[in-house]
């Protein structure tokens, strides 16, 4: 649990984040129902759901369903969640399994034009063009993941959290973390390196 | 020890999982194979390209948007809580009140044993002469119709046997039970053409 602790000072993700635990004050007045105060609190953790869910599921109508559900999971759950002390570490552990749920749900389909909702700004369509397909094809190296594997490659490599806190939010031990972050790795790079081999 | 069983420590070594001691030690085994290196330095390009297409900001406009569903949600649920809530404790006044009214009925001076004794009474005697009186004021001469081993459903009987008229009069039922002490009179108002 000390651990999980640290989850609450991990940096922020696009220096935009403020993921420090929140006041009593507004969790109390959240948990009484008031939804200013819970508005307030969404929008503290919104960012790390929201981008945790879009690098899971690669669309962002898919990861904005996933984050809707978390955060009424969280208002239901909040005096649970209160008691334990560490919001964001519930709220990692709850994403990931509101996004496994829906990946199962939508796995015929899989579109990745949204390739993880980062539009390309930019004022030459070449160069969007480029940029896309290359959103597309990185997205398309974490679909190439079994569930678990992609998971932990994101919550490792791309929200930060060490392997200690991977293995406390996902309900493992570090050691099978260290199996599947290796092997996800490797399978990401052999996925990239076949697809610019083949463009090149 | 063959190369493919540096691949899982070469590839925690790209994300700086390894201790320092076995950090070391890989580094050592990529200044040697060539192989290696080349797998090391794919690992961290693509974990670089990973990391990079994932750090760009995501567009302000999403958020608002999963707050405004998450908030509308909540709302219609308080709503939902709040009428069911109001429905509950409309039930729980009624059910006071009626259980109040029930109390006070059954407190009355006098009056609890005669309902008693009612009770049994409408299933034992024979009503026939209060039915009589009955029909002489509503209609007259037609009360021999009505068949004393009825009586349970008496305001049935009375009913089958008014004349149709369209002046209504208050029908007034008087049962006389087999304790003389004990008369039960019913009056009720009878609409227009009954």
């Amino acid at each position: 649990m000390k651990a999980l602790a640290l989850l609450a000072t991990v940096g922020p993700m696009d220096g935009s984040e403020d993921r420090s635990e929140p006041t009593g004050c507004s969790l109390e007045a959240a948990k009484a129902g008031d939804l200013a105060a819970f508005n307030l609190l969404m929008r503290q953790y919104e960012r790390l759901v929201l981008v945790t869910a879009l690098r899971l599921l690669g669309v962002m109508e898919d990861a904005q369903d996933a984050s809707q559900e978390v955060f009424l999971k969280l208002y239901r759950n909040l005096n649970k969640v209160g008691a334990s002390g560490n919001l964001a570490g519930w709220l990692y552990r709850v994403t990931v399994n509101v996004c496994h749920d829906a990946q199962r749900k939508r796995r015929a389909s899989v579109p990745v034009e949204d390739a993880a909702g980062l539009a390309a700004v930019t004022a030459d369509p070449q160069r969007a063009a480029v940029e896309t397909e290359r959103r597309r094809t990185l997205e398309m190296s974490l679909r190439m993941l079994s569930e678990r594997e992609r998971a932990v490659l994101v919550l490792r490599d791309l929200e930060g959290l060490s392997t200690q806190e991977v293995a406390l939010v996902l309900g493992t031990s570090e050691a099978t973390v260290r199996s599947q972050i290796s092997k996800a790795r490797v399978k990401a790079r052999d996925f990239l390196e076949r697809y610019f081999r083949r463009r090149t | 020890m063959n190369c493919s069983d540096w691949e899982e420590r070469i590839a925690l070594h790209a994300g700086g999982d390894l201790p320092p001691a076995e950090a070391a030690e890989v580094e050592r085994h990529l200044r040697e194979c060539a192989g290696c290196q080349v797998l090391a330095s794919g690992l961290e390009q693509s974990l670089a390209l990973l990391k990079e297409a994932h750090n760009e900001p995501l567009s302000p406009a999403h958020f608002p948007a999963v707050r405004a569903r998450v908030v509308a949600e909540l709302e219609q649920e308080q709503r939902r809580g709040a009428f069911w809530a109001r429905r509950r404790a409309w039930g729980y006044g009624l059910a006071a009140v009626a259980v109040a009214l029930l109390v006070m009925l059954a407190l009355r001076p006098g009056r609890t044993p005669a309902v008693a004794r009612t009770n049994r009474s409408l299933t034992v005697a024979a009503p026939t002469a209060p039915v009589v009186a009955t029909r002489e004021k509503i209609g007259g001469g037609r009360e021999s119709a009505v068949r004393p081993h009825i009586r349970r459903v008496a305001r049935r009987v009375v009913r089958a046997n008014v004349p149709d008229t369209s002046n209504p009069e208050p029908l007034l039922v008087k049962l006389v039970t087999d304790d003389p002490n004990v008369v039960i009179y019913w009056i009720a108002d009878r609409k227009r053409g009954e």
